[in-house]
C-alpha cells in the first residue's frame, strides 16, 4: 500500500472513519486487525479540550494539588464506607448514593489527570521513546493464510514516519496511550461503535471501484483467508493467558496486566512498521467462496481491499442473516452494523408507495412513482383518520348514509392505530437507549484495591472502563 | 324569455286551440331537437310545462343540469338519465351523505353518461362523496373542485379513480399537496387541462411527476405556487402544452423562462403576471424559443423594458394576439414599436401603465386595426385625442376600459360611439362623464356592460338615453351616481329588461317606489343597494316578489330595512344565495324567518345587527346550519355563541369571518 494510506492510518479516529480501506495490510495471523482508534470513555471532550500548550510548571503544580485534595476527599468517603460496612449493615440507598459520589469524584479525577498529562505532551515532542521503535518488541510477520498456528502476540508493522509523529493527531493517540499507562490498569476497550464505522467504510463496494484505484492483476499480492479465519471472533490472543482480542491495541493494553515489562511506553506504543514492508506489494484479498465474484477464480474477479472488507463481504454474501430487526421483524442482516443502520431508520420512512415500499424522502418516493407504471403514493393514514373524523361529526346530526367506502375507512383506521403503536414503541426504544447509556455510565466498574494504587502503584486489580456502546450492544446481541 | 321560447309557446297554444293537433304529434326525438335549440334555462322550463310530451322529451334529452338545492337531487338524477353535465356548485347544503344517496338513487346506469361535474365551492363534499361519484360515472371527463378550501389529498385521491379524466380544476384546494397531485397524475394519465392555482403545498417534485405522467397536458395553471425553475424545466418536456399560467410565482425567474423556451413549440399562451423575478431578459429568451406565441400576459412583473424584448416581440408579428403589460412604465416609442411589431393584436392591456399618452396610443392603434379590447384603466394622461384615434382605427372595438381617465369627455366618447358599432363593454368609472356622453353612447345598441360608477353628474336623463336604445344591457354600474332618482330607474326598466347585474350603491335619492320599478326586472340576479337609507321593507318586498332570479342582494347600511323586508325575501326570493344585511334594523325573529326559509342561501354577512339577540343569532344559525358556506359576523359573537354551533358550522364546510368594527352610522 502506498504512503498516503499509511498516513491516513496514522490519523485520528474522526478522520479515519471517513476513509475507505484505510486498514493497513497488517499481517500477523492473517486476520489481525489494525490498531483501532480509541474512544475514551470520556468521549471526545477529554481529547478535544486539551490544549496543546507548552509545559507550565505552575499550572501543573496547581493541578496536582487539586488532584491530591480530591483524592483525599474520596479516600475519606471510602473510609467511612468501610467503617460503616464493618459496624452495621447500611441501607442500600445510602450505599448506592455514596458509590455514585465516589464514581463522580473519580471521573472528575481522571479527567483532571488526563488534562494535566495532556499539557505535558508537546514537551514530549522530541523525546526519544516515541519516535523509536520500542525495544524488546517482537516483530513477527505472518503472511495471511500461510499458517494456521498462531503466535499470540504476533504482529506489527511499524507505520509511523517521523514527520507524521509531529502532527497533533498523533499526540492525541499517543496521549491516550500515555494516560492509559498512567492509570496503571488494564483497560479493555472493545469499541463496537468503531467497528460499525469500519464496516461501513470497508463496504465491499467501497474498494477498488469506488476509490478509482483499479489495480491491474499482478500488481498486488493476492491473499485468501479461510472461512474459519474470517469468522473467528478474535484475531489477537494473549500468549500468556490465551484471551482473545479483536484488536492488537486491546491486546497490548491487556498485556500490561501480565507484568511490568509490558507497561513501558515503548511496549504500549503502536509497533513501528518495518521499513521493508513499505516496499512490499500492495495486498488484495480474495473471498474463499468459489463462484463468488470476489473469488480469485471468477472471470470478472474484483479483489477486496482490506481484511475488514473480506469479513463483511463474506458475512453479507455467504452467511446466514441471523440478526433480525426488532422493529419490523422482517429485515434480516448478517452484519451487526447493517442491522443498526437499518434500525435507525426502520419505521421512520413515512413516504409510502402503493406497492408497499417506503422511502425516507419524498423526492425518492416520487422518483420511484415516476419510474414504475401504475405505482402511486399511498396517503398517510392519519389524514384518513382526520377526514373520517370530520365525516362522522357531520353525519352525527344529519341523516346517516351508507358509504360504499366505509369498509375502506375502517381499515384505514386500523392501520393508523397500528402505526401509532409503532411510533410509540419507537419512542420508547429511543428512551430506553438513553436510559441504558446513562445507566451504563453510572455503572462503570471502578474497582480499586488500596486507594494508593491509583496514584501510581501497580496493583493487581483491574480497572475496566467499558464505553456505553459496548454494554448496550452486548445486551442487544443477547436479545437477538 | 328568448325569441325561440316565445315562438314555441305560441305554437303550443295555437296547436291546442286548433283542435288538439300540434306539439303533441311530434315525436320525442323532434321535441328533443327543439329543446336542444333553446339556450335559456327559463325557456326550457316553459316548454317543460307545455305538455307531457315535452316533459318526456326533456327528460330523455336533457344533457345539462344545475341543481340549486340538495333535496330534489335524487329525484332529478333519476328523472334525467342522459345527463352529461352536472353543476352542483350552487347546490346548498350538499354533503357526502346526500351526494352518495342521490347517486345511489340514480341507480346503476343513471349517471353512466355523465362527463362533466362542477363541484366548485361545494365545501361540504369530501372524499366519500367523490368516491361514490367517480364510481358511478365511468365516463367522467371533467371535474371542477375549485374553491373547496377543505379539499385535500384524500379528496383528490378519490378523483384519481376516474381514469378517463381530462380536465381538472383544483383552484384553492388548500390542503392538496404533492401526494394528492401524484395520485391524480398517476390515476388520470390522459389529463389535458389542469389548474392547481393556489394549491400552495404543491412543490417542484409534484410538478415534475405531473410532467412525466401526463404527456397529453395542453393547459396548465400553476399560479401562486411556490415552485421554482425546476418546475419549468419539467414543464418544458410537455410536448402538447399550449397554455401555461404562472401568476404570482415569485420563485420563478429568467433562468426558468429560458428553460421553458427550450421546450416544444406548442406553447401559445403564457401568463407570467406578478412574477416578481421575471425581467424582460427572460421574456425575450422565452419569445425567442416560441415562434407561435399568441397570448402574453406580463402584468405587474416588469419594471423596465429593454430594446431586446421589443425586438423579440416583433418576431411574433404574425401570431401574437393578446398582450398585457399592466403596471409597466411605457413610453411612446415602446407603444409605437409594439404597434409596428405586433399588428395582429386583438387585445392590449395597458392598465395602470404610467406614461401612456395620446401620441403613444395613436401610434399603437395606427397599425393594430384589429384591436377589440383596449384596457386603459388609470392611464390618466390620455384625452379625447386618444379616443379619436382609437375610434378612427379600431372599427372592431368591443371593449374599452377607461376607468379614471378623467381628461376625456363626451366629445371623445361621441367619436367612439359613432365609429364602434360593435362596442359591447365600456368602463367609464370615475371619468366624470355627463348625460351628454350617455346620449352618444346610447348609439351603441350592442352594449352589454356599462360602468358609470362615481360619475355623479349623471342624472335620470342620461339613464333615459341609455334605456332608449341599449336593450341588450346586462350589467349597469351606477355606484355613487347620487343624482339618480326613482324616475331614472323607471326609465331604465322600460328599455333595459335584460339587466342581470345592477349596482345602485349610495344612490341615496332612491326610495321604495324606485325599487318598485326594479321589481319588473325578472332576470336581475345581482343587486347592490348599499346605503340606500330611504328604502324600507316595502321596497324590498317589491324586489323580492318581482325579481325572481335574484341570487345576490346587498342591503348593507339600508338602515330603514326591517323585518318586513326580510320576511318578503324569506317568502319570495327562493334563489337568493348571497345576502348582506349588515347594519339593517332587523330583529332575531326576522333573521330566523329568513334563514330558515331561504333554502339556497349560502353566504350571509350580518355585522352589527344590534336588534338581534344572541339567542336570535343562535337559533337562526342553527336553522341554516347545513347550508351556510360563508358567514361574516362581529367578533364579539365568537365567544357568546355556543361552541357546538360553531363546530357544526365548521363541520358543514362553513367559513366564518369574524370582524371587529366599531358601530358607526354613516349617512352618505
Amino acid at each position: 500500500m502506498d504512503r498516503s494510506q499509511n498516513h491516513i492510518h496514522g490519523q485520528s479516529a474522526a478522520n479515519f472513519c471517513y476513509q475507505f480501506g484505510s486498514d493497513n495490510p497488517l499481517l500477523g495471523m492473517g486476520i489481525q486487525q489494525q490498531f483501532a482508534p480509541f474512544t475514551s470513555p470520556f468521549g471526545a471532550s477529554s481529547s478535544t479540550n486539551i490544549p496543546h500548550m507548552d509545559w507550565n510548571p505552575a499550572t501543573m503544580l496547581d493541578n496536582l494539588t487539586f488532584i491530591e485534595d480530591k483524592i483525599r476527599q474520596v479516600k475519606d468517603v471510602i473510609r467511612t464506607m468501610v467503617d460503616n460496612g464493618g459496624q452495621l449493615p447500611c441501607r442500600q440507598g445510602d450505599l448506592t448514593q455514596q458509590q455514585q459520589v465516589v464514581n463522580a469524584d473519580l471521573t472528575c479525577l481522571i479527567v483532571q489527570l488526563i488534562s494535566t498529562a495532556g499539557s505535558l505532551l508537546p514537551s514530549l515532542k522530541n523525546s526519544s521513546f516515541l519516535s523509536q521503535p520500542p525495544a524488546g518488541h517482537m516483530d513477527t510477520v505472518n503472511h495471511v493464510g500461510s499458517s494456521s498456528s498462531f503466535i499470540p502476540n504476533a504482529t506489527t508493522i511499524s507505520e509511523e514516519n517521523k514527520e507524521d509523529m509531529c502532527s497533533p493527531e498523533d499526540y492525541e493517540e499517543l496521549f491516550k496511550g500515555f494516560t492509559d499507562g498512567a492509570m496503571e490498569g488494564g483497560i479493555e476497550i472493545d469499541n463496537v461503535f468503531v467497528e460499525e464505522q469500519d464496516a461501513k467504510d470497508g463496504d465491499e463496494g467501497g474498494d477498488a471501484s469506488m476509490d478509482g484505484e483499479n489495480l491491474p492483476p499482478g500488481s498486488y499480492e493476492l491473499l485468501q483467508l479461510e472461512k474459519d479465519e474470517i469468522l473467528a471472533p478474535h484475531t489477537h490472543f494473549c500468549s500468556i493467558c490465551g484471551k482473545g482480542f479483536k484488536r492488537d491495541a486491546n491486546l497490548r493494553m491487556h498485556m500490561r496486566g501480565h507484568g511490568d515489562e509490558y507497561k513501558s511506553p515503548a511496549a504500549l506504543a503502536k509497533p513501528p512498521r518495518d521499513a521493508s514492508v513499505e516496499h512490499e506489494l500492495v495486498k488484495r484479498y480474495s473471498c474463499p467462496f468459489v463462484g463468488c465474484k470476489r473469488n480469485k477464480l471468477h472471470k470478472n474477479f474484483q479483489p477486496l481491499k482490506t481484511i475488514l472488507c473480506v469479513k463483511n463481504h463474506y458475512k453479507r454474501s455467504h452467511c446466514e442473516k441471523s440478526y433480525t430487526c426488532s422493529r419490523c421483524h422482517t429485515k434480516k442482516f448478517s452484519v451487526m452494523a447493517d442491522l443498526k443502520t437499518h434500525e435507525k431508520h426502520c419505521g421512520r420512512d413515512k413516504w409510502l408507495c402503493s406497492c408497499g415500499t417506503s422511502f425516507s424522502r419524498k423526492d425518492k418516493l416520487f422518483a420511484h412513482v415516476a419510474l414504475f407504471q401504475g405505482h402511486t403514493p399511498a396517503l398517510p393514514a392519519d389524514e384518513t383518520k382526520n377526514s373520517s373524523d370530520q365525516i362522522s361529526r357531520v353525519g352525527s346530526h344529519q341523516e346517516p348514509a351508507k358509504f360504499p367506502s366505509s369498509m375502506g375507512s375502517s381499515f384505514m383506521w386500523g392501520t393508523s392505530s397500528s402505526d401509532d403503536r409503532g411510533l410509540d414503541v419507537k419512542g420508547l426504544a429511543g428512551c430506553s437507549e438513553d436510559i441504558l447509556s446513562t445507566g451504563n455510565f453510572g455503572s462503570f466498574n471502578f474497582s480499586f484495591g488500596p486507594a494508593d494504587g491509583f496514584t501510581g502503584e501497580p496493583s493487581g486489580s483491574s480497572f475496566s472502563v467499558l464505553p456505553p456502546e459496548h454494554f448496550q450492544s452486548a445486551q442487544k446481541k443477547g436479545k437477538n | 324569455m328568448s325569441r325561440e321560447g316565445q315562438k314555441l309557446d305560441y305554437a303550443a297554444a295555437g296547436g291546442n286551440g286548433a283542435g288538439g293537433v300540434g306539439i303533441g304529434v311530434l315525436s320525442l326525438d323532434l321535441l328533443g331537437q327543439v329543446l336542444d335549440r333553446l339556450r335559456e334555462p327559463r325557456d326550457r322550463k316553459a316548454c317543460r310545462l307545455v305538455s307531457r310530451a315535452f316533459e318526456r322529451a326533456e327528460a330523455t334529452h336533457r344533457r345539462a343540469l344545475r341543481v340549486l338545492r340538495r333535496e330534489p337531487l335524487p329525484r332529478l338524477l333519476r328523472a334525467f338519465p342522459s345527463l352529461e353535465r352536472l353543476d352542483l356548485s350552487a347546490c346548498a347544503s350538499l354533503d357526502d351523505a346526500s351526494l352518495s344517496a342521490a347517486i345511489a338513487a340514480a341507480g346503476a346506469g343513471g349517471l353512466a353518461g355523465l362527463r362533466r361535474v362542477c363541484l366548485a365551492r361545494a365545501s361540504g363534499v369530501g372524499w366519500r362523496g367523490l368516491e361514490a361519484l367517480v364510481a358511478a360515472c365511468p365516463r367522467l371527463e371533467a371535474v371542477d373542485l375549485s374553491h373547496c378550501v377543505g379539499a385535500g389529498d384524500r379528496e383528490v385521491a378519490a378523483l384519481a379513480a376516474a381514469a378517463g379524466l381530462r380536465e381538472l380544476r383544483l383552484d384553492k384546494c388548500l390542503a392538496v399537496t404533492d401526494m394528492g397531485l401524484a395520485k391524480v397524475v398517476v390515476g388520470c394519465p390522459r389529463l389535458e387541462k389542469l389548474s392547481v392555482k393556489w394549491c400552495r403545498e404543491i412543490s417542484d417534485i409534484g410538478i415534475d411527476l405531473l410532467a412525466k405522467k401526463c404527456p397529453e397536458l395542453r393547459s396548465l395553471n400553476i399560479s401562486y405556487l411556490k415552485v421554482g425553475n425546476g418546475s419549468l424545466r419539467s414543464i418544458s418536456t410537455l410536448e402538447k402544452l399550449e397554455e401555461l399560467a404562472m401568476v404570482g410565482c415569485s420563485c420563478i425567474d429568467d433562468e426558468g423562462l429560458e428553460l421553458l423556451s427550450k421546450g416544444s413549440d406548442s406553447l401559445q399562451s403564457v401568463d407570467v403576471s406578478r412574477c416578481d423575478h421575471v425581467t424582460y431578459q427572460g421574456l425575450a429568451s422565452l419569445i425567442d424559443g416560441r415562434k407561435f406565441l399568441q397570448k402574453l400576459h406580463v402584468a405587474d412583473c416588469l419594471h423596465e423594458i429593454g430594446q431586446r424584448f421589443v425586438s423579440k416581440l416583433a418576431t411574433l408579428k404574425e401570431t401574437l394576439t393578446a398582450l398585457k403589460l399592466d403596471g409597466l412604465e411605457v413610453s411612446d416609442s415602446l407603444l409605437q414599436a409594439i404597434g409596428e411589431g405586433c399588428n395582429k393584436l386583438v387585445e392590449i392591456g395597458l392598465s395602470k401603465c404610467s406614461g401612456v399618452t395620446d401620441e403613444g396610443i395613436s401610434s399603437l392603434v395606427a397599425r393594430c386595426t384589429d384591436l377589440r379590447t383596449i384596457d386603459l384603466t388609470c392611464c390618466n394622461l390620455i384625452t379625447n385625442n386618444a379616443l379619436d384615434s382609437i375610434a378612427d382605427n379600431c372599427k372592431m372595438l368591443e371593449c374599452l376600459r377607461l376607468e379614471s381617465c378623467s381628461l376625456i369627455n363626451e366629445k371623445g366618447l361621441e367619436r367612439i360611439a359613432n365609429c364602434s358599432p360593435n362596442l359591447k363593454e365600456i368602463d367609464l368609472t370615475d371619468c366624470g362623464v355627463n348625460d351628454a356622453a350617455l346620449q352618444h353612447l346610447a348609439k351603441c345598441s350592442e352594449l352589454r356592460t356599462l360602468k358609470l360608477g362615481l360619475c355623479s353628474s349623471i342624472s335620470d336623463k342620461g339613464i333615459a338615453f341609455i334605456s332608449s336604445n341599449c336593450g341588450k344591457l346586462v350589467e349597469l354600474d351606477l355606484y355613487r351616481c347620487n343624482s339618480i332618482t326613482d324616475d331614472g330607474l323607471a326609465a331604465l326598466v322600460n328599455g333595459c329588461k335584460k339587466i342581470k347585474l345592477l349596482n345602485l350603491c349610495y344612490c341615496n335619492k332612491i326610495t321604495d317606489s324606485g325599487l318598485g320599478h326594479l321589481g319588473s326586472l325578472e332576470e336581475l340576479t345581482n343587486l347592490e343597494l348599499r346605503c340606500l337609507v330611504r328604502i324600507t321593507g316595502i321596497g324590498i318586498s317589491s324586489i323580492a316578489t318581482g325579481c325572481k332570479s335574484l341570487i345576490e342582494l346587498d342591503l348593507k347600511r339600508c338602515y330603514s330595512v326591517d323585518d318586513a323586508g326580510l320576511g318578503a325575501l324569506a317568502r319570495n326570493a327562493f334563489n337568493l344565495r348571497q345576502l348582506t344585511i349588515s347594519y339593517c334594523q332587523v330583529t332575531g325573529l326576522g333573521l330566523c324567518h329568513l334563514l330558515s326559509s331561504l333554502r339556497c342561501l349560502q353566504d350571509i354577512k350580518m355585522v352589527h345587527l344590534s336588534w338581534v339577540s344572541i339567542e336570535g343569532f343562535e337559533i337562526a344559525l342553527r336553522a341554516a346550519c347545513g347550508r351556510l358556506k360563508k358567514l361574516k359576523m362581529l367578533n364579539g359573537l365568537k365567544t357568546v355563541l355556543s361552541p357546538e354551533l360553531l363546530q357544526m358550522l365548521h363541520a358543514c364546510g362553513c367559513r366564518i369571518r369574524w370582524v371587529d368594527k366599531p358601530l358607526v352610522y354613516k349617512d352618505c
